[in-house]
């Protein structure tokens, strides 16, 4: 059975990995020959100054979902390169390192940085930053867009993602965007912008009053994005959003996705991922698909 | 490593006084490694609600893992009604526990608000005997106040208020801090409750130029250090209460 897959010209064993900002402390908490199994790890987004995060409370408990204003809390790239990037290299797993520029210098920055540290599979930009000068998310600039993924991809050793948010009118267009502009992926979706009140107070339930939702909650509207972004662009999409089983992950598949990234399920079922993975060769065994090719965008039109 | 994550039997699940349940799980395991001021985060059922996964401190970590939990929410509710023999999706034992009394110190002081109780009883269980102990516990009312006589049994004076006077000296636990006789030198503090409460007490040790320590509770998502989410702001900086706590410095807390 061949599960391989394919982003730009690296190979990953199998489909799955996980969310950036969702799997932390492997060394600690899970079994190395377990982590082995995963097709790619994303660790926690970098920026290129350490940033402190958002006031508390950072998360809310939301109908199958979870909201959260985190504030891209790292140390870091030259502290996150030097204290946490050896152990990630230690586990052998494929690293798909996420990086947020606040202007495009600091991509490009971020991604010399990346290249000179060595031994990773990809970059994913997390283009969900503050477009300086203007009140929107670079992501839903499509101008942006193109001139941050053409930045770093002309320096870029690796294989560039660029991380789409689902705050926009059409994402298949800005996904095709990043398409034209050379990305040699996109993944998506990011958080939808959202947030909850607490009526006894009268404030948002987060410190930075709004947030971004993830989790089942938004899976069907996910959905339909990754269907109707890999009906548009020819590069692999990397699906996420509120995969909790192999079922779950399988939908986004036949839809078209080549790759399927766990995020929130994580924080409710750490086995979550390897649970995906066991669980698409499953279906493949049983569905006698002895290439994930032969199913990745298999959707019937009918 | 053994599994983190692992279905465990419940053994009895019981309310010990009109407000508190007893829960006590047959999980080895996390027995063999548990220490006191660590907790569990339990999957109350296997469907989307509740979402999150519930952190309960360990309350006694003996022949069974204990926990004692107030029913306020949904997820609560949900647990008081699980049975003896159900199985339970548990991860732990996490988070960073409680340091010992630092060389010196005689007499240990914990200071508890209603379920804040719950990680001072297994403290109290593996201080017995090396140290004075003292519990000052308040109540809301006397629903809230149960017979703490594992507490009695490990030697400990256990001193009660409660909000309404129905148990004990009327009024906050802060009434109660005149019944100690403390000494920067020789006392250490243990301190769990809501954090008015807990602010009460770090306010009552820097007063008194006392050290200890205060265990914190937030909402939180993987108890594993790794979403950020349950951060809380301290001397310093940003700490997760799953991973850097939830066992603290009590003058690093800030109220």
């Amino acid at each position: 059975m061949n599960i391989a897959v394919k982003i730009g010209a690296v190979k990953f064993a199998n489909p799955v990995t996980v969310a950036s900002g969702t799997f932390g402390h492997s060394e600690k908490y899970y079994h190395l020959q377990e982590v082995k199994k995963l097709g790619a790890i994303v660790p926690k987004t970098v920026t290129l100054h350490a940033q402190t995060g958002n006031p508390p409370p950072r998360i809310a408990e939301t109908p199958s979902g979870m909201l959260n204003a985190i504030g891209i809390e790292n140390p870091g790239a030259d502290v996150f390169i030097k204290t946490k990037l050896p152990a990630l290299k230690k586990t052998g797993v494929p690293l798909i390192v996420s990086i947020l520029g606040h202007n495009d210098e600091e991509f490009k920055i971020l991604t010399e940085k990346f290249n000179a540290a060595g031994d990773i599979s990809a970059l994913e930009l997390n283009l969900s930053c503050p477009n300086l000068g203007k009140k929107i998310l670079a992501a839903q600039d499509p101008q942006a867009i193109e001139r941050i993924v053409k930045t770093v991809k002309k320096i870029s050793r690796y294989p560039v993602i660029a991380k789409l948010s689902p705050n926009v009118t059409d994402i298949a267009a800005m996904a095709k965007v990043a398409e034209d502009a050379g990305a040699d992926a996109v993944s998506l979706v990011n958080t939808f912008a959202a947030m909850a009140i607490d009526t006894k107070t009268r404030r948002s339930v987060l410190g930075n009053v709004t947030g971004g939702l993830s989790g089942p909650a938004i899976r069907p509207i996910a959905l339909y994005m990754v269907c109707k972004t890999a009906q548009t662009v020819k590069i692999p999409i990397v699906a996420i959003g509120g995969i909790m089983t192999a079922d779950d992950a399988l939908q986004y598949i036949i839809a078209g996705a080549t790759m399927v990234a766990v995020g929130t399920a994580n924080y409710i079922n750490p086995r979550a991922p390897l649970e995906v993975l066991a669980g698409i060769k499953d279906y493949m065994r049983k569905h006698k698909i002895n290439d994930i090719a032969q199913l990745r965008g298999s959707l019937d039109h009918g | 490593m053994e599994k983190l994550q692992d279905v465990y039997r419940i053994i009895s699940n019981e309310k010990i006084c009109p407000k508190f349940f007893r829960l006590c799980l047959d999980a080895p395991s996390i027995v063999n490694k548990a220490l006191p001021g660590q907790f569990i985060h339990i999957r109350i059922q296997e469907s989307l609600q509740p979402f999150f996964r519930r952190p309960f401190s360990i309350s006694r970590a003996q022949k069974h893992i204990e926990i004692l939990y107030e029913p306020v929410g949904t997820g609560t509710h949900l647990l008081s009604r699980k049975k003896k023999g159900e199985m339970l999706d548990v991860l732990g034992p996490v988070g960073t526990p409680f340091s010992l009394p630092p060389k010196g110190i005689r007499q240990v002081v914990m200071i508890a608000g209603g379920i804040g109780v719950a990680p001072l009883l297994f403290l109290s269980d593996i201080l017995k005997r090396k140290y004075e102990l003292v519990l000052l516990y308040g109540g809301r009312t006397k629903g809230h106040v149960y017979d703490m006589k594992e507490f009695k049994q490990n030697g400990c004076k256990v001193l009660i208020s409660t909000d309404d006077g129905s148990v004990g000296v009327k009024g906050r636990v802060s009434k109660l801090f005149t019944k100690i006789r403390p000494d920067s030198q020789t006392t250490f503090i243990y301190t769990c409750g809501p954090r008015p409460m807990m602010a009460s007490v770090q306010s009552f040790a820097r007063g008194h130029k006392l050290r200890g320590q205060g265990s914190c509770e937030e909402v939180m998502a993987c108890a594993l250090g790794a979403c950020l989410g349950c951060s809380i702001e301290t001397r310093n900086g940003f700490k997760t209460v799953c991973h850097d706590g939830p066992a603290f410095d009590l003058n690093d807390l800030i109220f």
